[in-house]
Formats: C-alpha cells, sequence, structure tokens
C-alpha cells in the first residue's frame, strides 16, 4: 500500500472512498464517495441506469471495484469475498428474492446465524425462531421458502439478513413490486427490525419507503453523487426533479401538430384489464390504453411501474395473466414472439440486445428474415441505412464494437426491418448522452410521418411527451394518468408518481 | 441438532425396519441371493447413497466415482495381501485413502462451475485409470489376485449392509446439522449462501470426502467379491453411469430415493440376467422418461401418489 | 530422461500435427453443440461410433469403400438426429443444465448396449488400402489417414465457417447462440435452430467415427475415451470458437505425439497426455486459447 492510500473517516461505519465499477465499455458507478454513520439510515435514490444496485453489489463484496476501495469500522475491506464482510457484519437483501427455495424458512435464516453470526446450534436455532415471530412468518416456519408469496418472500429476505446479527444493512430495492397496503406493512416492519442493527442504507426507488425510513438521502445519476442531504430537501430540489422527469429538449423536436391526430373509428393496438406475473411477482394488474393508427403513444411511469412487462405482453415474449391484447381487432395474447413479428408488430427492446458477434449488417438483415423475397430485404436495409447513415458506413463491424448511441440505432433499424406498422420502442434513451438522444428522435419523427404507429416507453417524461399524441402514465401495474401531453405535463399528480408526495403537500 | 418431527420419526422408523429386514435374510436366503443379488443391491444402495450427498443435496454432480472405487480396491487389496491386514480396518484405510485423493484434487476442482465441474471429474477418473493401467507398481494391466481368504457371502452382506446403514445414517444426521444446511443452501443458491457468510468450499470438501470415503471402502469390500482386481474394472466408468442411473431413477435429494432406486434397477438386471444389453438399454430409456416425466424419482413419484391418495396436496416438497 | 532422438522428434512433430486433424473432426461436432446449445453432449462418443459402426455394415454389405459411404452415412445420421433433439432435447430447454446433460447420458447408455447386442463387443476396424499405407514427407513416414484426416479437418472447420458466417441459416444459429429471447422476438425459430445445430454435431461425429474406425479400429466402449478427447480439445481450443477447435486440435496431437515420442514415456500413455492437458488447461485457463469469457 503506497502512502497515499486512502483511509476511512472516524465515525463511519460502512465508507466508500472513490467507488467505480466498469462493466466493459460502461462506467456503472463512476467515483462514489459515500458515507454511513454508525446509527442512520441512509436513503439512495436515482434514476434506472444510475447504479444503485451496483453499488449495493460493490458494498456487500459481490463485485469487486475497478477502482477505489471500502471500509468496514475503519477497516479496508475492497476486494474481500462476500462471506468474509458477512461475518464481519454486512448483511444484504436481493432486489429479486433469492432464497434458499427448497429448504425451509427457518433453515433460511439458520444459514446466516450459524456462519455469519457463528453462534452454537442450539442457540442460533432458538434465536431464528424469534425473528421468524417477529418478521410475522411464524406460521410458515417449517414451509418451503420456494411456495411463498411475493410480500412473504421479502420479510424472509430481511429476517434472513436481520439472522445475520448485522450491523450494517444494505436493502436493495426492496419495495419493488409491492401495493400500498403491502408497502405500508414492509415499512412498519424495517422500522421495527431497524432497532436491532446499527446502521441501514436502503437503495429504493419507492419514493415513499425513502421518506418514511431514511434520514438522509443521497442521489445517484449516471454513476456519479448527484445530490445528498435531508430527504424532504433533496426531494424537493429542482435538480433532482429533473433527473427524474428530464430537461426540456430542443423546441423542433416537439410536433406541430401534437394532440390534433385524427382518429380512426378502431384502434391499431387494444389492450384490455390485462394482467401479468413473473412467478409470483404480479407486474401487471390491470392494465388498459389504446393506440390509433399513426399515433405515437408515449408510456410513462417510475421505475418497477410495469412499462417493460407491458411492451413484453405486447410482442408475445410473456403471456398475459388476465385481460386480451387486440391488433387490428385480432387476439394477439398467447402467441408466440415470432408469430407477433409476422403480423407486423416490431419491439425494440429495453436494453438493445443486438447481438455482439453479428456485425450491424447482419444484425439488420436478421431483422428482416420475415421479408417475402430477397429484394424486398434489400430495399428495407436500403431505407434504414438512410434513416442511419452510420450504419451503412459500419455494416461490416460487429455489433459489439459500436457505441451506446449506435447501438440503439441499430436497435432501432432492426425492428424497422420487419416494415412493421406497429413499432414498440423500450427506453431508448437509456444511458445515452443528449445529443445522441437528440438524433434518435430526429429519426423516430421522420417514422411518424410515414405513418407508422408506436408505442413509446421512455423513463424521460419530457422526451416521450414531446413526440406524442397521447400518453399514459403507469403505477404499480396500473394506468395512474392519461390524457393529451400538456394535460399530463401539468398535472401536479405527475410530479406525485415520480417523486412521491413531501410531507407538507396536499 | 434440529430434534425429528414426527413425520420425520416415522421415516426413520421405516428405515430402521427396512434394515432389520434386510439383516434377516440371510437366515433363510440361499447364497446366490445373499452374496450375489442382496450384496450388489446393498453396495450399489450405499454408493448412490454417498453419491446422492454430493449430487442430490448438494448439487454438484460428480462423473468420477470410478477414481473413489477403484483407489479404494486397490487399497484394500494391497493392505489385506501385502500387509496382511485384517479386512475392517483394510477397508476403513482403503477409504481413507479415496478421501485424501478428494481432498487433494479439491482445490483445483471446485474452483470450476457447473459444467466444467462436470466435465473434471470424468476427466480426472479417466487420467487415473490410464495411470493405473501404465504403472507396473501395482500390478499394471494384470491386476491383483485376491489370494487371501476371502470372506464368506454373508460376512460380505452384512458388511455391505453396515455400510450403507451407516452412510443412510451419517446423511440423516447430517442434514440436521449446519453441515447439512450448508449443503443445501449451495445448491439452492451458492451465491446468495456466500452473502449469508458461508465459506463454500469447506462445505463442499467435506461431502466430497465422504463420498470418496464411503465409495473407497465398498471398492475395498468389491476386491474380495471379484477374487481378482485390474485397473479395467476397478477404475471404470461403468461405476458412474450405474450409481448415476440407479441414484436419478430412485430420486435424487432423498434418503431413500438411492435405496429403492438399488433395489429397482439390480431387480431389473437379474430379470433380464440373460440378456445384459436389453437391461441396460432399457435402463437408458427409463432414465430419460425419468428425467422427463418424474424428476424426483421413483421414490419421488411414490410420494405424490401417497399424498393424491390421502387427499393431501403438497405444494412443494421440502428437500 | 532420455530425449527422443531429433528423427524421431520430427516425426512426432508432424505426425502430432497431422493426427490432431483427426481429433479436431472429432471435436467439431462436440464444440458446435456446446458453443450454440450451451450443452454437453455426453452421446457425442457414441455417435462417432454410429457413424463407424454404419461404414462398416455398409463395407459389408455392399463393399463400399468407407469415406464414400459418408456420402450415405451423414444425410442420414443428420435426418435421424433433428427429430431425436427436438423431441428428447427440446421440451428440456429451460428446466435447469442437468436435464438434458442426464438425457445424452441415459442416450449414450442406451446406444452402447444396442452396439454390443447387434454387434457384439468385438473391435474392430474398416478397411481400405488407405487406412494402412503410409507416405513419405521428407524422409519422415506419415500414415496416409492421417494425412487424409487432416485434409478433412481442414474443410470440415472451412465449411462451417462459411455456413455460420455467411448463410442466412448460420446468421440465425449465431443469433440464438448469444441472445435466444432477443432472436426469438425477431421471429427466429430458436427450437428449430437448436435441431439443426445439434443434428449437424452428430454428422460431424460421424465423419469423425468413420476417419477414427479407419485409423485406429473401435468397440462399442471406444466412445468415451473419444468424448474425453473431444473435450480436452474444445476447452483447450476455447469453448464457441472454430478456429479454437481446430488449433486445439493440432496442439493436442501435437502434444500426445511429442509427448509419447520420449522413450519412457511410451504409447500407452498417450491419452493420459491428452488429460493432463486437460487438466492442466482447466486450472490454468478455464477459458482456452480463443474463448470467450461468457
Amino acid at each position: 500500500m503506497s502512502a497515499a492510500a486512502p483511509a476511512a473517516s472516524p465515525g463511519a461505519l460502512l465508507e466508500a472512498v472513490g467507488l467505480s465499477k466498469h462493466f466493459g465499455g460502461v462506467l456503472a458507478v463512476d467515483s462514489v464517495d459515500l458515507e454511513l454513520r454508525a446509527g442512520e439510515t441512509l436513503g439512495v435514490i436515482g434514476p434506472n441506469g444510475a447504479g444503485k444496485s451496483t453499488l449495493i453489489g460493490l458494498l456487500s463484496g459481490a463485485l469487486k471495484p475497478t477502482a477505489g476501495d471500502v471500509f468496514v469500522d475503519g477497516r479496508r475491506v475492497t476486494g474481500l469475498p462476500p462471506h468474509r464482510l458477512a461475518r464481519l457484519g454486512v448483511a444484504r437483501t436481493y432486489q429479486i428474492p433469492q432464497p434458499f427455495a427448497r429448504m425451509s424458512v427457518l433453515d433460511n435464516l439458520m444459514l446466516g446465524r450459524l456462519y455469519g453470526a457463528r453462534e452454537g446450534f442450539l442457540k442460533a436455532r432458538r434465536e431464528c425462531l424469534e425473528i421468524i415471530d417477529r418478521t410475522g412468518l411464524a406460521e410458515f416456519a417449517d414451509v418451503p421458502a420456494g411456495s411463498l408469496g411475493l410480500l412473504r418472500l421479502k420479510r424472509l429476505e430481511l429476517a434472513r439478513a436481520v439472522a445475520l446479527r448485522p450491523r450494517i444493512l444494505l436493502l436493495d430495492e426492496i419495495g419493488a413490486g409491492l401495493v400500498e397496503s403491502e408497502l405500508l406493512e414492509l415499512i412498519e416492519l424495517i422500522t421495527v427490525l431497524r432497532r436491532e442493527v446499527e446502521s441501514v442504507l436502503i437503495v429504493e426507488h419507492v419514493i415513499d419507503l425513502i421518506r418514511a425510513c431514511s434520514d438522509r438521502v443521497l442521489v445517484l445519476d449516471w454513476g456519479k453523487k448527484l445530490i445528498e442531504g435531508d430527504p424532504d430537501e433533496v426531494l424537493r430540489d429542482e435538480k433532482v426533479t429533473a433527473v427524474y422527469l428530464g430537461t426540456g429538449t430542443r423546441q423542433d423536436l416537439r410536433r406541430k401538430a401534437a394532440g390534433a391526430a385524427k382518429r380512426d373509428a378502431q384502434p391499431l393496438v387494444s389492450v384490455r384489464g390485462v394482467a401479468a406475473r413473473y412467478g409470483t411477482f404480479k407486474a401487471l394488474h390491470d392494465v388498459t390504453f389504446d393506440v390509433y393508427p399513426g399515433e405515437i403513444v408515449t408510456l410513462l411511469g417510475a421505475n418497477g411501474a410495469g412499462k417493460t412487462t407491458t411492451a413484453r405482453v405486447l410482442s408475445g415474449m410473456i403471456p398475459a395473466s388476465a385481460g386480451e391484447v387486440r391488433f387490428r381487432d385480432e387476439r394477439i395474447d398467447g402467441r408466440k414472439p415470432h408469430e407477433i413479428v409476422r403480423l407486423g408488430i416490431a419491439h425494440c427492446m429495453e436494453g438493445r440486445r443486438i447481438f455482439t458477434d453479428l456485425s450491424a449488417e447482419e444484425n439488420l438483415l436478421l431483422g428482416g428474415r420475415t421479408a417475402p423475397s430477397a429484394e424486398e430485404r434489400r430495399r428495407r436495409l436500403a431505407d434504414v441505412n438512410e434513416l442511419f447513415p452510420i450504419l451503412h458506413e459500419k455494416r461490416n463491424d460487429s455489433g459489439g464494437s459500436l457505441s451506446g448511441g449506435q447501438q440503439q440505432m441499430l436497435a432501432i433499424g432492426r425492428a424497422l426491418m420487419a416494415d412493421p406498422t406497429f413499432v414498440i420502442f423500450d427506453e431508448i434513451s437509456l444511458g445515452l448522452a443528449p445529443i445522441a438522444v437528440d438524433a434518435l428522435y430526429e429519426a423516430i419523427a421522420a417514422l411518424h410521418e410515414r405513418g407508422v404507429s408506436m408505442l413509446l416507453i421512455e423513463q424521460n417524461v419530457e422526451r416521450g411527451l414531446a413526440l406524442a399524441d397521447r400518453a399514459y402514465v403507469l403505477e404499480k401495474g396500473v394506468v395512474a394518468l392519461s390524457g393529451a401531453p400538456a394535460e399530463i405535463r401539468s398535472d401536479p399528480r405527475l410530479r406525485a408518481l415520480y417523486v412521491g408526495e413531501a410531507k407538507g403537500d396536499t | 441438532m434440529t430434534p425429528p418431527s414426527p413425520s420425520q420419526a416415522l421415516g426413520g422408523s421405516l428405515l430402521a425396519a427396512a434394515a432389520v429386514a434386510a439383516a434377516l435374510v440371510p437366515s433363510f436366503a440361499g447364497d446366490y441371493v445373499v452374496g450375489n443379488l442382496g450384496f450388489r443391491m446393498l453396495e450399489y444402495a450405499a454408493l448412490a447413497q454417498a453419491w446422492n450427498l454430493l449430487a442430490g443435496y448438494g448439487g454438484l454432480v460428480a462423473l468420477g466415482s470410478g477414481a473413489f472405487i477403484g483407489i479404494g480396491m486397490y487399497g484394500t487389496a494391497k493392505l489385506t495381501l501385502g500387509a496382511g491386514f485384517p479386512l475392517i480396518p483394510a477397508l476403513l484405510v482403503g477409504g481413507a485413502l479415496a478421501a485424501l485423493f478428494a481432498l487433494i484434487v479439491s482445490p483445483a476442482l471446485f474452483r470450476l462451475r457447473g459444467l466444467y465441474f462436470v466435465i473434471a471429474t470424468l476427466v480426472l477418473a479417466e487420467a487415473l485409470q490410464i495411470w493405473m493401467f501404465n504403472w507396473n507398481g501395482l500390478g499394471g494391466s494384470d491386476g491383483l489376485f485376491m489370494t487371501n481368504a476371502a470372506p464368506s457371502p454373508s460376512e460380505r452382506y452384512y458388511l455391505a449392509l453396515a455400510i450403507v446403514a451407516a452412510t443412510t445414517l451419517l446423511l440423516a444426521i447430517i442434514l440436521r446439522t449446519r453441515l447439512g444446511i450448508s449443503l443445501r443452501a449451495i445448491r439452492d443458491n451458492e451465491d446468495a449462501a456466500a452473502q449469508m457468510g458461508l465459506w463454500t468450499f469447506r462445505t463442499k470438501l467435506w461431502a466430497f470426502m465422504i463420498m470418496a470415503f464411503v465409495m473407497g471402502v465398498i471398492g475395498g469390500l468389491q476386491a474380495d467379491y471379484l477374487g481378482k482386481i485390474e485397473p479395467g474394472g476397478a477404475f471404470s466408468l461403468q461405476w458412474t453411469v450405474d450409481i448415476v442411473t440407479i441414484a436419478i431413477i430412485g430420486g435424487m435429494g432423498t434418503l431413500w430415493g438411492p435405496l429403492v432406486g438399488s433395489l429397482f434397477v439390480i431387480w431389473l438386471g437379474e430379470r433380464l440376467a440373460n440378456h445384459p444389453e436389453t437391461h441396460v438399454a432399457i435402463t437408458g430409456a427409463i432414465l430419460i422418461l425419468v428425467i422427463r416425466f418424474a424428476p424426483y424419482g421413483i421414490w419421488g413419484l411414490l410420494i405424490r401418489l401417497k399424498d393424491e391418495a390421502s387427499g393431501r396436496r403438497r405444494r412443494s416438497r421440502l428437500a | 530422461m532420455d530425449w527422443p532422438s531429433g528423427h524421431a522428434l520430427a516425426t512426432a512433430l508432424v505426425t502430432g500435427l497431422l493426427l490432431g486433424g483427426l481429433f479436431t473432426v472429432t471435436a467439431l461436432g462436440l464444440s458446435l453443440v456446446f458453443g450454440v446449445m450451451r450443452l454437453i453432449n455426453l452421446v457425442h462418443g457414441e455417435l462417432l461410433l454410429v457413424g463407424a459402426f454404419f461404414a462398416f455394415e455398409l463395407g459389408l454389405h455392399t463393399g463400399l469403400d468407407p469415406l464414400l459411404s459418408l456420402v450415405v452415412i451423414v444425410p442420414v445420421v443428420f435426418l435421424v438426429a433433428y427429430p431425436a433433439e427436438r423431441i428428447l432435447l427440446g421440451p428440456l430447454i429451460g428446466k435447469g443444465a442437468e436435464a438434458p446433460l442426464m438425457t445424452t447420458f441415459g442416450l449414450s447408455i442406451i446406444l452402447v448396449n444396442l452396439f454390443v447386442l447387434v454387434f457384439s463387443a468385438d473391435t474392430r476396424s474398416l478397411q481400405a488400402s488407405y487406412a494402412t499405407d503410409s507416405i513419405q514427407l521428407a524422409g519422415i513416414d506419415i500414415p496416409l489417414i492421417y494425412a487424409i484426416s487432416f485434409g478433412f479437418a481442414l474443410a470440415l472447420t472451412a465449411a462451417t465457417h462459411l455456413f455460420l458466417q455467411r448463410t442466412g441459416y448460420g446468421r440465425e444459429i449465431r443469433a440464438a447462440a448469444e441472445d435466444a429471447g432477443a432472436a426469438e422476438v425477431l421471429g427466429v425459430n430458436v427450437a428449430r435452430a437448436y435441431g439443426i445445430t445439434y443434428a449437424l454435431g452428430a454428422s460431424f461425429a460421424a465423419v469423425g467415427g468413420v476417419l477414427v474406425g479407419l485409423a485406429f479400429g473401435f468397440d462399442p466402449s471406444s466412445g468415451t475415451s473419444w468424448l474425453l478427447t473431444g473435450f480436452a480439445v474444445v476447452v483447450l481450443g476455447g469453448l464457441g470458437s472454430l478456429k479454437g477447435t481446430l488449433v486445439g486440435g493440432l496442439l493436442l496431437g501435437v502434444a500426445e505425439s511429442v509427448g509419447a515420442s520420449f522413450p519412457q514415456v511410451g504409447d500407452g500413455y498417450r491419452n493420459f497426455i491428452g488429460f493432463m492437458v486437460f487438466l492442466v488447461i482447466l486450472a490454468v485457463r478455464p477459458r482456452g486459447l480463443y474463448g470467450r469469457t461468457g
């Protein structure tokens, strides 16, 4: 260790100094300094892609930092494996519960007590049963963990972490996927368990939970620390609102005739009462909306509201557990993805999901495989190349070698190669600089001129509303707001849906 | 230790009853049933049970059983022949040697995850077999003759019974201790287990060594059964094939599975004794069907039938 | 320790390189199936034997030359393996890695015993003049069959490369190999892509089997050692890399031959060297020469 090695600050139970993490070309966490003092609860918030989950991974030892250090009670723990950190008193919960499914609830807790807290068997058993009692799982002590419902699984996550007798508790998006009443129960549980550990760090996007539980709040954006301080102040700060709702966008990209689109009698796409689940996790409860021919409909909502799940149900990637989806008045829910593609629906997926091993042109050709003839496919390819000239230039380069913005163009181009009547764009602005996003939206506007109907899923509210004919806002799996962009933009409930209600507000 | 629940106590009594019943067999059955059929059922039950510990409860599929059985076989043979050891200590030392081999290879082996681990165990066993073919220190490809006094069929039978009973008891005990919890946690979610403070390597090592020990002891017993040992048979892949087949068909991850599996497969072999290849081909077909339609094996099927008959629908099994 | 003579070493190098071509052919199918489907095809060794036995029977009943009989064998194997994969392995995708693995294991033991039933456990070899001839290359005696195998290795690797890189089917297979979900959304029939891949793998195995039958001889139990040799090649070269399989095969051939040329070592330890190489690679650099870290 060099003489210039960073040392921990006194009084900090958990500390990160200059913490960074690279994943390939992406800098997920960028020189973050963070201090969790003894006795406090620190909330960490930020939009999707801000680096919150990576941060938990780094602090718990599951991920090794590319740079920077982590200290626990003044002791440098950077790079230690997870089980060592657990024994030093760091416990975490998982965003998607990771129980030991075939073992009983009691045994799930026993593992941490025996190995993490290093207690004797009989004493550990007593203590674990007590914790199970206090976390409301008493009747499930001998039941296999895999059979529990979502809320109980989250209780189990908490119970398991507490069984470790930790000094520091790291909660990773524990509020995700819960409805109002469940959330209140969880907040209550956290408040009770809070007293058994020294400090808690909560990473969340459910703002209510942050407000209820945190002493201080830290905001991450693009992997960097943006601001930290008192919860109410931070959540009222303009910068934070901008990060969630997006900043203004170029005037020329706002549609001139917004809202004046003539409506056909029949919607092109019709979604009625759709519900969908991932195992026990019910992501959509009751989603209803329409897209008329030639429209751009924007779907907004906070993280975890169900936007991507909706996209997946539309393109057939996951089945709807209730309700129906119609395309041109024909039911398409339950059909396979490759059948739905042939009907004229294209899905530009979240995270791009281009094939990094294939060249740009090969990616595009794959998108055009449903074309009736090679000639038609070449015509479409020429079209896409005209829309995105850079793709023609880089046609023989591998997908993996393109920049983020170029990859997104490739993803869009690939979707367009199916010559669709209806395209779903899922979070195309994610992780891209504003200039790159401007270019993308120009292309989308051009597409719109050609009469393609679109569902635009956007986390950046301003961007999403700028081009829309109509918009819907999802919250926890249901449609909470709907209307013309101007109406939505000025609705006070919008801000609340993203950043929550402050204690002094209505 | 966790005290057993009522249903577990019932299961335990049934196992004990089965052991007693098995012990009574030699008093009325002939030499063939005792020394050959019964012996093989018991020894394969023990082998499958040992394999079950690592694969069924730990989630680590090791395909190199031949290595440990062979080491035990040669170890015991050398000790009883050359050094004049009495049988039981020789068996134990043979088992210990197998466990030692497991210890030596484990640091490298357990760094591999998933399919890499599986292939590596296979290659390890094959490499060992080739080494034994070529190295003349222990008889090379000619092998060794067991020229000392062999135990009687019923002696072998009782030894095998003792081993399978001890192994099953050991598993039952382990499953109630911290080793059992840590092993199953690794099977269910290795990363989360580490996050809870478990040093996964040590747990894997214990299970691996126990499995190797039991296999080594059975290998030693096998030496007397065969009368002559040579590398082809001692370290053969056939051991793995038979063990895995029995464990999967019987039901992995349960105490009864390997026992039931061994009974069924060996019995099937007896019925088709005059058509050995048909027997194995059919066994292979049954294996494929079980994997597809009854992932918890015959024992799992029996449990499901019992539950449905008694009107209870269990959502999922504790394992 | 005695070193081999210069001539012996040179012979070993050249022979080993050509022998490596044979290793490559026998490993190609395994590599393809693992690279695309992430499946370890434990029945691969027996698929080699399918080719060998098939050629044997054709030779016996029609006098057809083994290499020529490939014209019949390859299509038949392909057409049988495709539905086999769709029916037996297809439904198991997504149920964990063990289920398909153990199914191929089950297939393996069925096939081995079918072979013994139908053909008996005798060792056989495929007869042809070129199987035993040797040629002279710069004063070194080389078995002709090794040179032929080397030719096959180059041809098959090139053909596979062209198929994957230049055809529509190949493109779909590569896409499915990288991200099956995304491929599905684009309309690729991933289940069919897997079936084609597996059938190709089986066909290549059959080709390898005929070459093995010509060069070495075979019996129903030979499958295992060729399966393991295949593993060694694939791991050495790197999973998911065609170039790696070619290079890995050649290297392994050289390593085994050179190792066996040391007087103390002798030919008995030939396979052993291969396995040692394999284990060392796994311990030191599991992703092999050209493998991706994925």
